[in-house]
């Protein structure tokens, strides 16, 4: 079967930014993968100057905000790390169930690799963006470069959302017909997968580990 | 044979998908762009629900919000309309998104040489699509000019080369072309959140602050091409074009990637002042700036009233246009409204009055008669003679409760059908002759006789013409609803062939509604119960008191309306709320008995019978006191 495999571009981020990095981008691709009747809920960053959407549907929002906290968990048992997580939206197909073995299997059909690089407080020593500035306040430009540092990674993650735009419009015989209207689902199935989270599907490591190495179908 | 039947079926799922596709894509940019017709405007929780139990909750999710599984927003009569002047989808729709920035002296080098091209690009710019500027635009001198988006979106037919071929392939085809539109335009939909241009929207809608630029935008089938040096500052999105069996679909994007210089300024609040002629502006005028537009649209402001009639008879615009002959194949309920325009001749060829009269003519109205006159000879008026035309009053004003005579059981489907597009292209309602009957063809007398026979007041005059429109529509209105039920639902295709119900419902809960007592007694007033109390006020005041004091000639008075009123349903109660019914009623069934007479005979006659009672009761009165008089000066 036919599964895309979409590596998004590395950002850098602070702990306290993960939170909002994360919603934003699981957010959007699931949004794309809603294709059930959504009214599309738009959601404003705080941290940063960028409005993404949400597909309206209380189920998943629940479900991403709680692999958010498991993985903001996970990142601070394990610091400055570099960390993937991945969403993956599968098909399930009876495979000739007999009695009393679950032959349910999951064909994946699309990944989603989110890299993160959690970092702790940055430091950008070498930055002189104001040579004029005589005088400057160590605090205050610890500000700056702050500043700077949210201004770059805005900047990346409007990025890493075009570049999920990008692929959806590029990629999309793979994507399995609509579910009917009448189920009442708007979503196709999918998984979060975060690093060594307990609940993670040892296939789906398997595939995953399988796919980073061979880095498959990555947008230029 | 059945093959070529489900490929001609296939080809209008097509074609359908891309009519819808359409305005779906104007509404999406514009919501976020334009900062009157932007959902920000609303509570995000306001109309959230969830999307399963979409047809309960009509209120928020209608029939347009399913196609493309995509709710979005109630929408400004604004995006509705679109379909009013787009001819078809083989058209290609461009979007300008365009940045003004009030200055004040110094017109940017974009401005000037602009602003011709702007004018005539306008009579594609019907007033909705300008409406936002209304508010913002009164704020200065001179004001410079910047497309600083321009999305188009076309479709490339290759109709020529292999039509056979390509346009017979299996029927999973349409499915797919459908959820790769949707694909579209869930990512149509993130992007234009992405782009510069959605933060300076964010920032006009969202502060209460005056700024000193505001976005606009123009909606055209042309481009006007940028210059070399706009272009380079420009940069270009193209998103994956759609393929359907019969060609392709294409959006694209120009935009500037950076707004910096704009959103950087300091936004400062102004002194309002007024722009006597802008660019979709109301104030110039309206005929001029559309000259062969074949719709006569002409800009308004942005009321409440002009909208709610914008609402209201963009449905029954629909009713009008014929149907194509291809939409018997279709078995979806929301077939293109503009392809009916292009693929029927004959109604292209009807000059811009005799549309029936649109929301925006409806709202010209009130600028000016000439409007008004305009449009009034359009089949909208044309008398059916099946049909008296009151009775599309109570039928359109009136509860379903109230409606206990015997044009009940028609009226209650008609009050159904208002703003749902989707009926206008029921399969069964196409070919149907009602619409031809309400065409050019017919004479058209009536409409000026009425307008003749009353001297309204133009808001008055308006609102009988509305009614009228919707009195002349019922016979259409009657056979698609009865039709629409049966092959409302296709299972097999995901298309939202679905029509809600919405209309009953929506029209009590909508604020600009009118008030429904009120209406009957404006409607009453010019030629219906008691028109003596626009000439003589002071009778009709005497005369009510003594209705008051005297209950046995009350009597008297009502028993003569009353026969009136049921001249064939005796058991009709004469309770008061139903007064209004009943009055319609009496206009109606006389209309019915002179079919053309109309509200003339039925107006003066009334009028005659009140008035000789008042006369027959001051005449008594005096014979009394002349009685008395002589009584007492007569000694015997």
């Amino acid at each position: 079967m036919n599964c895309e495999v979409c590596q998004l571009k590395e950002l850098e981020v602070e702990q306290f930014e993960i939170r909002e990095v994360l919603r934003c981008i699981l957010h959007t691709i699931v949004f794309h993968r809603a294709l059930g009747l959504v009214r599309p809920k738009d959601i404003d960053l705080e941290l940063f100057d960028i409005t993404y959407v949400q597909c309206g549907d209380v189920e998943v929002e629940k479900k991403i905000d709680e692999k958010i906290e498991q993985f903001i968990n996970w990142v601070e048992k394990h610091p400055n790390k570099k960390s993937q997580i991945c969403l993956s939206f599968y098909q399930e197909k009876n495979k000739q169930a007999s009695w009393f073995t679950n032959k349910i299997e999951r064909f994946y059909w699309e990944q989603w690799y989110i890299n993160l690089h959690v970092a702790q407080h940055i430091k950008i020593h070498s930055a002189k963006t104001h040579p004029q500035k005589i005088l400057v306040d160590p605090e205050e430009n610890e500000l700056e470069e702050r500043s700077i540092r949210r201004t770059t990674l805005e900047a990346s993650l409007r990025e890493v959302l075009f570049q999920v735009i990008k692929f959806v419009n590029e990629k999309k015989d793979h994507v399995p017909a609509i579910p009917s209207p009448d189920c009442g689902v708007v979503i196709f199935p999918y998984e979060i997968t975060i690093p060594s989270s307990s609940d993670s599907a040892f296939g789906m490591d398997m595939i995953k580990r399988m796919l980073q190495t061979g880095h498959p179908t990555m947008l230029s | 044979m059945a093959s070529s039947h489900n490929t001609h079926s296939e080809t209008a799922k097509v074609e359908q998908i891309l009519t819808e596709f359409f305005p779906k894509t104007l509404q999406i940019i514009l919501e976020s762009r334009s900062p009157c017709i932007s959902s920000r405007n609303f509570s995000g929780d306001q109309v959230l629900c969830s999307p399963s139990s979409s047809s309960s909750s009509s209120s928020s999710m209608r029939p347009r919000d399913k196609w493309f599984n995509l709710a979005l927003r109630e929408c400004s009569a604004t995006l509705e309309n679109i379909d009013l002047w787009r001819p078809s989808y083989h058209e290609p729709m461009v979007i300008d998104v365009i940045l003004v920035q009030r200055e004040f002296g110094l017109d940017s080098v974009n401005a000037s040489p602009r602003k011709d091209l702007v004018r005539n690009l306008s009579l594609k710019d019907k007033h909705p699509f300008s409406l936002n500027s209304d508010k913002e635009e009164f704020g200065c001198q001179t004001k410079s000019e910047k497309v600083v988006e321009r999305w188009m979106v076309h479709y490339e037919s290759r109709k020529n080369r292999d039509t056979n071929s390509g346009c017979r392939r299996s029927s999973n085809s349409t499915a797919h072309t459908y959820k790769k539109t949707i694909l579209l335009l869930r990512s149509l939909y993130a992007f234009v959140r992405l782009l510069p241009a959605y933060k300076v929207f964010q920032d006009i809608s969202s502060s209460g602050q005056i700024h000193p630029f505001t976005l606009v935008h123009r909606v055209s089938s042309f481009v006007e091409p940028f210059t070399r040096r706009e272009e380079a500052e420009m940069q270009r999105f193209v998103f994956t074009p759609v393929d359907t069996s019969c060609g392709r679909l294409c959006l694209s994007v120009l935009y500037r990637a950076s707004l910096s210089d704009i959103s950087s300024e300091p936004s400062t609040p102004m002194s309002p002042q007024v722009i006597p002629e802008y660019v979709g502006s109301p104030l110039t005028d309206p005929l001029k700036r559309f000259p062969t537009l074949p719709v006569s649209i002409a800009p308004s402001h942005g009321s409440p009233s002009s909208l709610q009639f914008s609402r209201r008879h963009s449905w029954s615009y629909d009713h009008f246009r014929p149907s194509p002959p291809s939409v018997s194949f279709s078995p979806s309920p929301t077939y293109s409204e503009s392809h009916a325009l292009v693929s029927n001749p004959a109604f292209c060829r009807l000059p811009p009055s005799s549309l029936p009269p649109q929301p925006a003519e409806m709202a010209m109205g009130h600028k000016d008669n000439v409007n008004y006159d305009e449009y009034y000879p359009s089949p909208v008026f044309s008398p059916s003679p099946s049909l008296s035309p009151p009775i599309g009053i109570p039928v359109r004003r009136l509860p379903n409760g109230l409606l206990q005579s015997e044009s009940a059981p028609q009226s209650a489907p008609i009050a159904k059908l208002p703003h749902s597009p989707a009926l206008s292209s029921k399969p069964n309602l196409s070919p149907s002759s009602p619409l031809k009957a309400s065409g050019p063809g017919i004479p058209l007398p009536a409409g000026s006789a009425i307008r003749k026979s009353f001297s309204l007041g133009r808001d008055e005059s308006r609102r009988i013409s509305g009614w009228r429109v919707s009195s002349n529509n019922s016979p259409i209105s009657r056979s698609s609803s009865r039709s629409f039920p049966d092959d409302l639902d296709d299972p097999e295709f995901p298309c939202p062939f679905d029509v809600d119900e919405d209309e009953m419902t929506d029209r009590g809960s909508r604020p600009e509604s009118f008030d429904q007592k009120g209406n009957i007694c404006e409607m009453l007033e010019p030629g219906g119960f008691f028109p003596i109390r626009k000439s003589q006020d002071a009778a009709v005041g005497a005369l009510v008191r003594m209705l008051q004091k005297a209950p046995p000639l009350r009597q008297d008075f009502t028993d003569p309306a009353a026969d009136l009123v049921r001249p064939s349903t005796p058991d009709s109660p004469s309770r008061n709320p139903q007064q209004g019914t009943q009055i319609s009623k009496s206009l109606g069934s006389k209309g019915r008995y002179a079919a053309s007479s109309s509200i003339t005979t039925s107006g003066l006659f009334v009028p005659k019978t009140t008035a000789d009672a008042l006369e027959e009761l001051q005449s008594y009165r005096e014979m009394k006191n002349l009685l008395l008089r002589q009584a007492g000066k007569t000694p015997i």
